[in-house]
Protein backbone atom coordinates (compact mmCIF):
# COMPACT_ATOMS: atom_id res chain seq x y z
CA UNK A 1 0.00 0.00 0.00
CA UNK A 2 1.48 3.03 -0.99
CA UNK A 3 2.29 5.71 1.86
CA UNK A 4 1.37 8.86 -0.36
CA UNK A 5 -1.49 10.79 1.86
CA UNK A 6 -1.78 14.26 -0.70
CA UNK A 7 -1.11 13.85 -4.42
CA UNK A 8 -2.00 17.11 -6.34
CA UNK A 9 -1.58 17.00 -10.38
CA UNK A 10 -1.54 19.94 -12.33
CA UNK A 11 -4.06 21.33 -9.58
CA UNK A 12 -4.87 24.75 -11.02
CA UNK A 13 -8.00 27.18 -9.81
CA UNK A 14 -8.86 30.40 -11.61
CA UNK A 15 -11.45 32.90 -9.71
CA UNK A 16 -12.77 33.96 -13.03
CA UNK A 17 -9.94 35.76 -14.80
CA UNK A 18 -8.08 35.76 -10.89
CA UNK A 19 -5.42 33.53 -10.37
CA UNK A 20 -5.93 30.78 -7.33
CA UNK A 21 -2.72 28.68 -7.98
CA UNK A 22 -1.70 27.29 -11.26
CA UNK A 23 -0.25 23.83 -12.08
CA UNK A 24 0.24 22.76 -8.31
CA UNK A 25 2.27 19.32 -7.65
CA UNK A 26 3.25 18.37 -4.18
CA UNK A 27 3.13 14.74 -2.82
CA UNK A 28 3.15 14.52 0.89
CA UNK A 29 3.60 11.27 2.59
CA UNK A 30 2.41 9.15 6.00
CA UNK A 31 4.15 10.92 9.08
CA UNK A 32 5.03 13.76 7.00
CA UNK A 33 4.98 17.14 8.53
CA UNK A 34 4.84 19.55 5.47
CA UNK A 35 4.83 22.89 5.68
CA UNK A 36 3.12 25.07 2.96
CA UNK A 37 5.15 28.58 2.81
CA UNK A 38 4.12 31.41 0.97
CA UNK A 39 3.73 35.13 1.53
CA UNK A 40 -0.16 36.04 1.83
CA UNK A 41 -2.09 35.82 -1.13
CA UNK A 42 0.24 33.01 -3.00
CA UNK A 43 -2.91 30.89 -2.54
CA UNK A 44 -2.25 28.38 0.15
CA UNK A 45 -5.46 28.92 1.00
CA UNK A 46 -6.68 28.13 -2.13
CA UNK A 47 -4.60 24.67 -2.69
CA UNK A 48 -6.76 23.08 1.12
CA UNK A 49 -9.85 24.61 0.09
CA UNK A 50 -9.21 22.19 -3.21
CA UNK A 51 -7.99 19.55 -0.71
CA UNK A 52 -11.02 19.85 1.47
CA UNK A 53 -13.76 19.80 -1.62
CA UNK A 54 -14.80 23.18 -0.18
CA UNK A 55 -13.95 24.97 -4.05
CA UNK A 56 -14.04 22.96 -7.45
CA UNK A 57 -10.50 22.79 -9.68
CA UNK A 58 -10.38 24.55 -13.44
CA UNK A 59 -8.24 21.62 -13.90
CA UNK A 60 -6.16 19.10 -12.35
CA UNK A 61 -6.68 17.08 -9.84
CA UNK A 62 -6.02 15.91 -6.00
CA UNK A 63 -6.45 13.13 -3.70
CA UNK A 64 -5.96 12.71 -0.28
CA UNK A 65 -5.56 9.06 1.38
CA UNK A 66 -5.37 7.94 -2.59
CA UNK A 67 -9.31 8.82 -2.92
CA UNK A 68 -10.03 11.88 -5.48
CA UNK A 69 -11.33 14.92 -3.55
CA UNK A 70 -14.13 15.36 -5.88
CA UNK A 71 -15.25 12.42 -6.04
CA UNK A 72 -15.01 10.81 -1.99
CA UNK A 73 -15.04 14.28 -0.49
CA UNK A 74 -17.20 13.00 2.61
CA UNK A 75 -15.07 9.34 3.14
CA UNK A 76 -11.80 12.21 2.82
CA UNK A 77 -13.32 14.68 5.55
CA UNK A 78 -13.94 11.88 7.97
CA UNK A 79 -10.40 11.06 8.48
CA UNK A 80 -9.33 14.83 8.44
CA UNK A 81 -8.98 17.49 11.07
CA UNK A 82 -9.39 21.36 9.47
CA UNK A 83 -8.12 24.66 10.71
CA UNK A 84 -9.42 27.36 8.68
CA UNK A 85 -7.53 30.16 7.91
CA UNK A 86 -10.11 32.65 7.96
CA UNK A 87 -11.43 30.97 11.39
CA UNK A 88 -15.52 31.39 11.85
CA UNK A 89 -17.08 29.86 14.48
CA UNK A 90 -20.55 29.93 15.96
CA UNK A 91 -20.34 33.24 18.11
CA UNK A 92 -24.08 32.00 19.91
CA UNK A 93 -22.57 28.73 21.16
CA UNK A 94 -20.20 28.24 24.27
CA UNK A 95 -16.84 26.21 23.27
CA UNK A 96 -18.09 23.30 24.74
CA UNK A 97 -21.23 23.52 22.88
CA UNK A 98 -19.31 24.43 19.62
CA UNK A 99 -17.43 21.07 19.94
CA UNK A 100 -19.88 18.62 21.16
CA UNK A 101 -21.56 19.79 18.08
CA UNK A 102 -18.54 19.77 15.88
CA UNK A 103 -17.36 16.11 17.72
CA UNK A 104 -21.32 14.72 16.91
CA UNK A 105 -20.83 15.65 13.48
CA UNK A 106 -17.35 13.39 13.82
CA UNK A 107 -19.38 10.62 14.88
CA UNK A 108 -18.52 11.26 18.34
CA UNK A 109 -15.43 12.03 20.19
CA UNK A 110 -13.91 11.53 22.99
CA UNK A 111 -14.62 14.46 26.03
CA UNK A 112 -11.65 13.38 28.24
CA UNK A 113 -9.53 14.24 25.22
CA UNK A 114 -10.99 17.43 24.56
CA UNK A 115 -11.06 18.33 27.97
CA UNK A 116 -7.20 17.68 28.00
CA UNK A 117 -6.69 19.52 25.17
CA UNK A 118 -8.54 22.72 26.42
CA UNK A 119 -6.30 22.75 29.29
CA UNK A 120 -3.03 22.10 27.74
CA UNK A 121 -4.20 25.40 25.61
CA UNK A 122 -5.41 27.14 28.73
CA UNK A 123 -8.35 27.50 26.67
CA UNK A 124 -12.06 28.38 28.57
CA UNK A 125 -15.01 25.78 27.24
CA UNK A 126 -17.42 27.61 29.42
CA UNK A 127 -17.82 31.10 28.15
CA UNK A 128 -19.60 32.07 24.55
CA UNK A 129 -17.79 32.45 21.58
CA UNK A 130 -18.49 36.22 20.82
CA UNK A 131 -16.73 37.12 24.14
CA UNK A 132 -13.94 35.03 23.35
CA UNK A 133 -10.65 37.05 22.35
CA UNK A 134 -9.08 36.31 18.53
CA UNK A 135 -6.29 33.94 20.70
CA UNK A 136 -9.15 32.13 22.51
CA UNK A 137 -10.96 31.37 19.08
CA UNK A 138 -7.85 30.40 17.64
CA UNK A 139 -7.95 27.68 20.47
CA UNK A 140 -10.64 26.56 19.57
CA UNK A 141 -10.24 25.95 16.65
CA UNK A 142 -7.52 23.73 16.86
CA UNK A 143 -8.82 22.10 19.57
CA UNK A 144 -11.89 20.87 17.13
CA UNK A 145 -9.02 19.97 14.72
CA UNK A 146 -7.18 17.68 17.06
CA UNK A 147 -10.15 16.44 18.82
CA UNK A 148 -11.42 13.46 16.55
CA UNK A 149 -7.62 12.02 16.62
CA UNK A 150 -7.57 12.37 12.54
CA UNK A 151 -4.98 10.89 10.39
CA UNK A 152 -3.81 13.75 8.70
CA UNK A 153 -4.34 17.60 10.17
CA UNK A 154 -4.72 20.18 7.57
CA UNK A 155 -3.76 23.55 9.23
CA UNK A 156 -4.32 27.28 7.43
CA UNK A 157 -1.64 29.34 9.34
CA UNK A 158 -2.42 27.98 12.72
CA UNK A 159 0.05 29.91 15.27
CA UNK A 160 -2.20 32.90 13.81
CA UNK A 161 -3.47 35.34 17.29
CA UNK A 162 -1.15 32.56 19.61
CA UNK A 163 0.87 33.88 22.17
CA UNK A 164 4.51 32.63 22.34
CA UNK A 165 3.88 30.18 24.77
CA UNK A 166 0.86 28.67 22.97
CA UNK A 167 2.89 28.66 20.00
CA UNK A 168 5.51 26.24 21.88
CA UNK A 169 2.52 23.98 23.15
CA UNK A 170 1.17 23.69 19.67
CA UNK A 171 4.56 23.00 18.64
CA UNK A 172 4.11 20.15 21.07
CA UNK A 173 1.13 19.14 19.92
CA UNK A 174 2.28 18.92 16.21
CA UNK A 175 5.31 16.89 17.47
CA UNK A 176 3.20 14.25 18.83
CA UNK A 177 1.00 13.57 15.97
CA UNK A 178 4.01 13.13 14.32
CA UNK A 179 5.24 10.73 16.57
CA UNK A 180 1.66 8.72 16.79
CA UNK A 181 2.00 8.32 12.68
CA UNK A 182 -0.34 11.12 11.76
CA UNK A 183 0.55 13.68 8.93
CA UNK A 184 0.72 17.36 9.43
CA UNK A 185 -0.15 19.99 6.06
CA UNK A 186 0.83 23.31 7.74
CA UNK A 187 0.40 26.24 5.89
CA UNK A 188 2.31 29.46 6.74
CA UNK A 189 4.01 32.79 5.76
CA UNK A 190 6.50 32.72 8.60
CA UNK A 191 9.64 30.70 7.65
CA UNK A 192 11.01 30.59 11.35
CA UNK A 193 7.84 28.50 12.16
CA UNK A 194 7.91 26.35 9.25
CA UNK A 195 12.02 25.92 10.25
CA UNK A 196 10.93 24.85 13.34
CA UNK A 197 8.46 22.10 12.80
CA UNK A 198 8.49 20.68 9.23
CA UNK A 199 10.26 18.47 7.88
CA UNK A 200 9.52 19.54 4.35
CA UNK A 201 8.47 22.53 2.90
CA UNK A 202 6.81 23.82 -0.31
CA UNK A 203 7.30 27.05 -1.53
CA UNK A 204 4.54 28.90 -3.19
CA UNK A 205 4.79 32.24 -4.55
CA UNK A 206 1.83 33.62 -7.25
CA UNK A 207 -0.50 30.58 -7.02
CA UNK A 208 3.01 28.18 -8.52
CA UNK A 209 5.32 26.04 -6.44
CA UNK A 210 8.57 27.28 -6.57
CA UNK A 211 10.46 24.89 -4.70
CA UNK A 212 9.86 22.09 -2.65
CA UNK A 213 13.03 21.09 0.21
CA UNK A 214 13.55 19.28 2.91
CA UNK A 215 14.57 21.02 6.40
CA UNK A 216 17.69 20.40 6.26
CA UNK A 217 18.42 22.27 2.45
CA UNK A 218 16.29 24.86 3.62
CA UNK A 219 18.46 25.85 7.23
CA UNK A 220 21.79 25.73 5.04
CA UNK A 221 20.35 28.21 3.16
CA UNK A 222 19.22 30.09 6.03
CA UNK A 223 19.59 34.03 5.29
CA UNK A 224 20.17 35.90 7.88
CA UNK A 225 20.47 40.10 8.41
CA UNK A 226 22.67 40.58 11.22
CA UNK A 227 23.77 43.43 13.10
CA UNK A 228 27.00 43.55 15.07
CA UNK A 229 27.48 46.66 17.76
CA UNK A 230 31.23 46.57 18.62
CA UNK A 231 33.15 48.70 21.59
CA UNK A 232 35.33 50.51 18.71
CA UNK A 233 35.33 50.85 15.21
CA UNK A 234 36.15 48.02 12.61
CA UNK A 235 37.63 47.63 9.68
CA UNK A 236 35.43 46.84 6.65
CA UNK A 237 38.05 44.52 5.15
CA UNK A 238 38.21 42.19 8.51
CA UNK A 239 34.45 40.83 6.92
CA UNK A 240 34.71 41.93 3.51
CA UNK A 241 35.70 38.18 2.41
CA UNK A 242 34.37 36.41 5.25
CA UNK A 243 32.61 32.85 4.35
CA UNK A 244 28.96 33.40 3.48
CA UNK A 245 28.88 37.14 4.38
CA UNK A 246 27.85 39.61 1.79
CA UNK A 247 26.35 43.05 1.77
CA UNK A 248 28.61 44.44 4.11
CA UNK A 249 28.61 47.61 5.57
CA UNK A 250 30.64 49.28 8.22
CA UNK A 251 29.86 52.42 10.25
CA UNK A 252 30.62 53.64 13.68
CA UNK A 253 31.36 50.36 15.01
CA UNK A 254 28.41 48.94 13.63
CA UNK A 255 29.01 45.95 10.88
CA UNK A 256 25.42 45.20 9.03
CA UNK A 257 25.37 42.08 6.67
CA UNK A 258 23.26 39.76 5.10
CA UNK A 259 24.54 35.78 6.17
CA UNK A 260 24.14 32.54 4.32
CA UNK A 261 24.71 29.40 6.11
CA UNK A 262 26.34 29.14 8.95
CA UNK A 263 27.38 31.81 11.23
CA UNK A 264 30.59 30.36 12.44
CA UNK A 265 32.94 31.88 10.47
CA UNK A 266 31.59 35.47 11.08
CA UNK A 267 31.11 35.14 14.67
CA UNK A 268 34.75 33.87 14.86
CA UNK A 269 36.08 36.88 12.23
CA UNK A 270 34.10 39.25 14.83
CA UNK A 271 35.67 37.49 18.11
CA UNK A 272 39.26 39.29 17.36
CA UNK A 273 37.10 43.09 18.38
CA UNK A 274 35.18 43.72 22.06
CA UNK A 275 31.49 42.75 20.61
CA UNK A 276 28.53 44.34 22.30
CA UNK A 277 25.65 43.63 20.68
CA UNK A 278 24.82 40.85 18.09
CA UNK A 279 21.10 42.19 16.30
CA UNK A 280 19.55 39.65 13.86
CA UNK A 281 16.58 40.23 11.77
CA UNK A 282 14.33 37.44 9.78
CA UNK A 283 14.50 38.30 6.26
CA UNK A 284 11.32 38.15 4.84
CA UNK A 285 9.78 35.75 2.83
CA UNK A 286 10.13 37.88 -0.80
CA UNK A 287 14.15 38.29 0.31
CA UNK A 288 14.51 34.51 0.32
CA UNK A 289 12.76 34.64 -2.90
CA UNK A 290 14.61 37.20 -4.57
CA UNK A 291 17.78 35.44 -3.02
CA UNK A 292 17.25 32.14 -3.71
CA UNK A 293 14.92 31.31 -6.55
CA UNK A 294 15.68 34.65 -8.79
CA UNK A 295 11.82 36.27 -7.47
CA UNK A 296 10.57 34.48 -10.12
CA UNK A 297 9.86 36.29 -13.34
CA UNK A 298 6.03 36.44 -13.33
CA UNK A 299 5.32 39.86 -12.24
CA UNK A 300 2.43 40.26 -14.51
CA UNK A 301 -0.40 41.11 -12.57
CA UNK B 1 -29.92 19.41 20.94
CA UNK B 2 -26.47 19.68 18.95
CA UNK B 3 -26.15 16.31 17.77
CA UNK B 4 -26.80 17.14 13.90
CA UNK B 5 -27.28 20.08 11.63
CA UNK B 6 -31.03 19.60 11.85
CA UNK B 7 -31.11 20.06 15.59
CA UNK B 8 -28.87 22.55 15.66
CA UNK B 9 -30.77 24.86 13.30
CA UNK B 10 -33.76 24.50 15.46
CA UNK B 11 -32.02 25.46 18.51
CA UNK B 12 -30.84 28.65 17.41
CA UNK B 13 -34.31 29.53 16.16
CA UNK B 14 -35.81 28.33 19.65
CA UNK B 15 -36.01 31.60 21.17
CA UNK B 16 -37.46 33.41 17.93
CA UNK B 17 -39.67 30.79 17.48
CA UNK B 18 -41.01 30.92 21.03
CA UNK B 19 -41.66 35.14 20.69
CA UNK B 20 -43.41 34.34 16.76
CA UNK B 21 -45.53 31.38 18.47
CA UNK B 22 -46.50 33.86 21.20
CA UNK B 23 -47.42 36.83 18.86
CA UNK B 24 -49.41 34.28 16.96
CA UNK B 25 -51.63 33.34 19.80
CA UNK B 26 -51.94 36.77 20.80
CA UNK B 27 -52.54 37.51 17.58
CA UNK B 28 -55.53 34.77 16.60
CA UNK B 29 -56.87 35.70 19.93
CA UNK B 30 -57.20 39.44 19.43
CA UNK B 31 -58.41 38.35 15.80
CA UNK B 32 -61.49 35.91 17.13
CA UNK B 33 -62.23 37.89 20.27
CA UNK B 34 -63.33 40.76 18.23
CA UNK B 35 -65.80 39.15 16.40
CA UNK B 36 -68.90 39.39 17.95
CA UNK B 37 -68.65 42.91 17.70
CA UNK B 38 -68.47 42.06 13.86
CA UNK B 39 -71.13 39.69 14.28
CA UNK B 40 -73.54 42.53 15.69
CA UNK B 41 -72.92 45.13 12.87
CA UNK B 42 -74.27 42.92 9.63
CA UNK B 43 -73.97 46.60 8.09
CA UNK B 44 -70.57 46.39 7.95
CA UNK B 45 -71.26 44.00 5.31
CA UNK B 46 -73.25 46.89 3.25
CA UNK B 47 -69.91 49.28 4.02
CA UNK B 48 -67.64 46.51 2.88
CA UNK B 49 -69.81 46.24 -0.57
CA UNK B 50 -69.72 49.56 -1.15
CA UNK B 51 -65.93 49.79 -1.39
CA UNK B 52 -63.84 49.74 -4.52
CA UNK B 53 -63.19 46.38 -6.21
CA UNK B 54 -59.49 47.26 -6.55
CA UNK B 55 -59.34 47.92 -2.48
CA UNK B 56 -61.44 44.28 -1.94
CA UNK B 57 -59.08 41.89 -4.05
CA UNK B 58 -56.23 43.67 -3.12
CA UNK B 59 -56.66 43.20 1.27
CA UNK B 60 -59.81 41.37 1.80
CA UNK B 61 -59.92 38.43 -0.33
CA UNK B 62 -62.69 36.75 -2.09
CA UNK B 63 -65.10 37.11 0.88
CA UNK B 64 -68.39 36.01 0.79
CA UNK B 65 -70.47 36.88 4.35
CA UNK B 66 -67.95 39.62 5.84
CA UNK B 67 -70.12 38.99 9.39
CA UNK B 68 -69.91 35.48 8.83
CA UNK B 69 -67.34 33.22 10.71
CA UNK B 70 -65.35 31.82 7.74
CA UNK B 71 -65.47 35.36 5.59
CA UNK B 72 -64.70 37.22 9.19
CA UNK B 73 -61.11 34.81 9.94
CA UNK B 74 -60.65 34.70 5.69
CA UNK B 75 -60.41 38.63 5.88
CA UNK B 76 -58.93 39.23 8.92
CA UNK B 77 -56.23 36.50 8.88
CA UNK B 78 -55.59 34.26 6.04
CA UNK B 79 -56.10 36.07 3.21
CA UNK B 80 -53.21 38.68 4.09
CA UNK B 81 -52.11 38.71 7.53
CA UNK B 82 -51.17 35.17 7.76
CA UNK B 83 -48.83 34.71 4.75
CA UNK B 84 -47.60 37.86 5.41
CA UNK B 85 -46.13 36.77 8.69
CA UNK B 86 -45.47 33.43 7.70
CA UNK B 87 -43.88 34.43 4.51
CA UNK B 88 -41.58 37.14 6.67
CA UNK B 89 -40.29 34.37 8.67
CA UNK B 90 -39.40 31.50 5.73
CA UNK B 91 -37.93 33.88 4.36
CA UNK B 92 -35.76 34.97 6.97
CA UNK B 93 -34.91 31.30 7.99
CA UNK B 94 -34.35 30.08 4.26
CA UNK B 95 -31.84 32.81 4.41
CA UNK B 96 -29.95 32.04 7.18
CA UNK B 97 -29.49 28.58 6.37
CA UNK B 98 -26.78 28.26 3.71
CA UNK B 99 -25.93 32.19 2.12
CA UNK B 100 -26.05 33.10 5.76
CA UNK B 101 -23.98 31.04 7.21
CA UNK B 102 -21.45 31.29 4.33
CA UNK B 103 -21.55 35.18 4.78
CA UNK B 104 -20.19 34.66 8.62
CA UNK B 105 -18.06 31.98 7.24
CA UNK B 106 -19.30 29.21 9.82
CA UNK B 107 -20.13 27.09 6.40
CA UNK B 108 -16.28 26.72 5.38
CA UNK B 109 -16.20 24.43 8.83
CA UNK B 110 -19.13 23.14 8.61
CA UNK B 111 -18.43 21.58 5.25
CA UNK B 112 -14.45 20.43 6.35
CA UNK B 113 -16.56 17.78 8.07
CA UNK B 114 -17.87 14.57 6.91
CA UNK B 115 -21.08 15.59 5.63
CA UNK B 116 -22.41 15.28 2.08
CA UNK B 117 -23.57 18.69 0.76
CA UNK B 118 -26.86 17.52 0.23
CA UNK B 119 -27.75 16.29 3.90
CA UNK B 120 -26.82 20.11 5.45
CA UNK B 121 -29.56 21.43 2.70
CA UNK B 122 -32.29 18.60 4.05
CA UNK B 123 -31.62 18.77 7.35
CA UNK B 124 -31.74 22.74 7.00
CA UNK B 125 -34.87 22.18 5.30
CA UNK B 126 -36.29 20.12 7.42
CA UNK B 127 -35.78 22.35 10.17
CA UNK B 128 -37.83 24.93 8.53
CA UNK B 129 -40.69 22.62 7.56
CA UNK B 130 -40.36 21.85 11.51
CA UNK B 131 -40.22 25.63 12.51
CA UNK B 132 -43.01 26.44 9.66
CA UNK B 133 -45.61 23.33 10.91
CA UNK B 134 -44.64 24.61 15.04
CA UNK B 135 -45.54 28.07 14.12
CA UNK B 136 -48.95 26.88 12.29
CA UNK B 137 -49.65 25.46 15.42
CA UNK B 138 -49.39 28.41 17.51
CA UNK B 139 -51.98 29.98 15.52
CA UNK B 140 -53.92 27.16 15.82
CA UNK B 141 -54.21 26.94 19.13
CA UNK B 142 -54.51 30.83 19.57
CA UNK B 143 -57.86 30.19 16.99
CA UNK B 144 -59.17 26.65 19.00
CA UNK B 145 -59.18 29.29 22.30
CA UNK B 146 -60.47 32.44 20.30
CA UNK B 147 -63.06 29.96 18.39
CA UNK B 148 -64.39 28.32 21.42
CA UNK B 149 -64.51 31.28 24.06
CA UNK B 150 -66.74 33.58 21.59
CA UNK B 151 -68.31 30.73 20.29
CA UNK B 152 -68.08 31.03 16.42
CA UNK B 153 -69.35 28.38 14.50
CA UNK B 154 -66.69 27.14 12.72
CA UNK B 155 -65.15 23.63 12.55
CA UNK B 156 -61.64 23.42 14.17
CA UNK B 157 -60.61 21.18 12.14
CA UNK B 158 -61.17 22.97 9.22
CA UNK B 159 -59.06 25.99 11.04
CA UNK B 160 -56.20 23.60 10.95
CA UNK B 161 -56.67 23.08 7.23
CA UNK B 162 -56.34 26.90 6.73
CA UNK B 163 -53.86 27.09 8.83
CA UNK B 164 -51.86 24.31 7.01
CA UNK B 165 -52.50 25.62 3.74
CA UNK B 166 -51.39 28.88 4.93
CA UNK B 167 -47.82 27.71 5.73
CA UNK B 168 -47.64 25.66 2.63
CA UNK B 169 -47.50 28.79 0.80
CA UNK B 170 -45.42 30.44 3.44
CA UNK B 171 -42.97 27.34 2.89
CA UNK B 172 -42.93 28.01 -1.20
CA UNK B 173 -41.38 31.79 -0.50
CA UNK B 174 -39.11 30.12 2.35
CA UNK B 175 -37.98 27.56 0.01
CA UNK B 176 -37.52 30.20 -3.14
CA UNK B 177 -35.53 31.91 -0.19
CA UNK B 178 -33.02 28.89 0.28
CA UNK B 179 -32.53 28.04 -3.59
CA UNK B 180 -31.44 31.36 -4.31
CA UNK B 181 -29.12 31.33 -1.30
CA UNK B 182 -27.96 27.78 -2.32
CA UNK B 183 -27.12 29.43 -5.79
CA UNK B 184 -25.85 32.53 -5.67
CA UNK B 185 -24.28 32.38 -1.16
CA UNK B 186 -25.54 35.62 -1.14
CA UNK B 187 -28.03 36.40 1.59
CA UNK B 188 -28.99 39.74 0.66
CA UNK B 189 -29.90 38.56 -2.77
CA UNK B 190 -32.03 36.12 -1.69
CA UNK B 191 -34.26 37.81 0.67
CA UNK B 192 -34.52 40.49 -2.04
CA UNK B 193 -35.26 37.91 -4.54
CA UNK B 194 -37.99 36.19 -2.70
CA UNK B 195 -39.33 39.13 -1.09
CA UNK B 196 -39.90 40.58 -4.97
CA UNK B 197 -41.62 37.25 -6.22
CA UNK B 198 -43.79 37.20 -3.38
CA UNK B 199 -45.33 40.51 -3.86
CA UNK B 200 -45.40 40.19 -7.51
CA UNK B 201 -47.44 36.45 -7.23
CA UNK B 202 -49.47 38.50 -4.78
CA UNK B 203 -50.39 41.21 -6.70
CA UNK B 204 -50.66 38.67 -9.71
CA UNK B 205 -53.17 36.34 -7.82
CA UNK B 206 -55.12 39.85 -6.63
CA UNK B 207 -55.82 41.57 -9.78
CA UNK B 208 -55.99 38.55 -11.77
CA UNK B 209 -59.28 38.84 -10.66
CA UNK B 210 -60.79 42.26 -12.44
CA UNK B 211 -58.41 42.37 -15.41
CA UNK B 212 -59.26 40.08 -17.90
CA UNK B 213 -55.68 40.11 -19.48
CA UNK B 214 -53.97 38.68 -16.13
CA UNK B 215 -56.38 36.04 -15.94
CA UNK B 216 -54.55 33.11 -17.41
CA UNK B 217 -51.97 33.82 -15.59
CA UNK B 218 -53.29 33.47 -12.23
CA UNK B 219 -52.60 30.45 -11.78
CA UNK B 220 -48.68 31.21 -11.82
CA UNK B 221 -49.10 32.43 -8.15
CA UNK B 222 -48.79 30.21 -5.83
CA UNK B 223 -51.11 32.87 -4.03
CA UNK B 224 -53.69 31.09 -5.92
CA UNK B 225 -53.14 27.80 -4.86
CA UNK B 226 -53.88 28.61 -1.14
CA UNK B 227 -57.14 31.48 -1.49
CA UNK B 228 -58.92 30.20 -4.25
CA UNK B 229 -60.19 26.51 -2.59
CA UNK B 230 -61.25 28.38 0.70
CA UNK B 231 -59.82 25.90 3.06
CA UNK B 232 -61.70 27.33 5.43
CA UNK B 233 -64.76 27.06 4.18
CA UNK B 234 -63.98 23.88 2.17
CA UNK B 235 -61.18 21.87 3.62
CA UNK B 236 -57.84 21.95 1.79
CA UNK B 237 -57.91 21.10 -1.31
CA UNK B 238 -55.24 17.96 -1.84
CA UNK B 239 -55.13 19.67 -5.99
CA UNK B 240 -54.05 22.89 -4.63
CA UNK B 241 -51.72 21.93 -1.52
CA UNK B 242 -50.56 19.27 -3.88
CA UNK B 243 -49.42 22.45 -6.33
CA UNK B 244 -47.79 24.17 -3.18
CA UNK B 245 -46.06 21.01 -1.80
CA UNK B 246 -44.37 19.85 -5.33
CA UNK B 247 -43.23 23.66 -5.72
CA UNK B 248 -41.51 23.25 -2.51
CA UNK B 249 -39.97 19.78 -3.40
CA UNK B 250 -38.94 21.32 -7.44
CA UNK B 251 -37.17 24.39 -5.39
CA UNK B 252 -35.44 21.95 -2.68
CA UNK B 253 -34.33 19.59 -5.62
CA UNK B 254 -32.83 22.61 -7.53
CA UNK B 255 -31.62 23.98 -4.29
CA UNK B 256 -29.39 20.70 -3.87
CA UNK B 257 -28.07 20.80 -7.37
CA UNK B 258 -26.66 24.12 -7.64
CA UNK B 259 -25.02 23.84 -4.26
CA UNK B 260 -23.79 20.54 -4.85
CA UNK B 261 -21.98 22.16 -7.81
CA UNK B 262 -20.73 25.57 -7.01
CA UNK B 263 -17.65 26.92 -4.94
CA UNK B 264 -18.08 28.12 -1.57
CA UNK B 265 -17.15 31.25 -0.58
CA UNK B 266 -14.20 31.63 1.59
Amino acid sequence: MSNTVIRTQGLTKFYGRQRGVVDVNIQVERGEVFGYLGPNGAGKTTTIRLLLDLIRPTRGQASVFQMDTRRRGVAIRRRIGYLPGELALYENLTGAELLRYLGHLHGGVEWRYVAQLAARLECDLSQRIRSHSHGNKQKLGLIQAFMHRPELLILDEPSMGLDPLMQQEFYRLIGEAKAEGRTVFLSSHILPEVERVCDRVGIIREGRIIAVEDLATLKSRALRKLEIHFATSVPKEAFARVAGVRDVAVNNGVLRCTVVGTLDALIKAAAQFQVINVITHEPSLEEIFLTYYGGGESHAA
Amino acid sequence: MLRNVFLKTVRDQSRALLFWGFGLVGLSLYATLFYPTIRDMPELNKLVEGLPEALKVMFLGEMGDFTSPVGYLNTELFFLWMPILFLVFTIGFGSGAIAGEEERGTLDLLLSHPLPRWRVVAEKFSAMVVASLALAFALWVGLAIGVTAVNMDISLGRVAEATLSGSLLGLVFGMVTLALGCATGNRGLSIGGAGALAVAAYILNSFARLTEVLKPYRKLSPFYYHVTSDPLANGLNLGDAGVLMGLIVALLVVALITFQRRDLAV
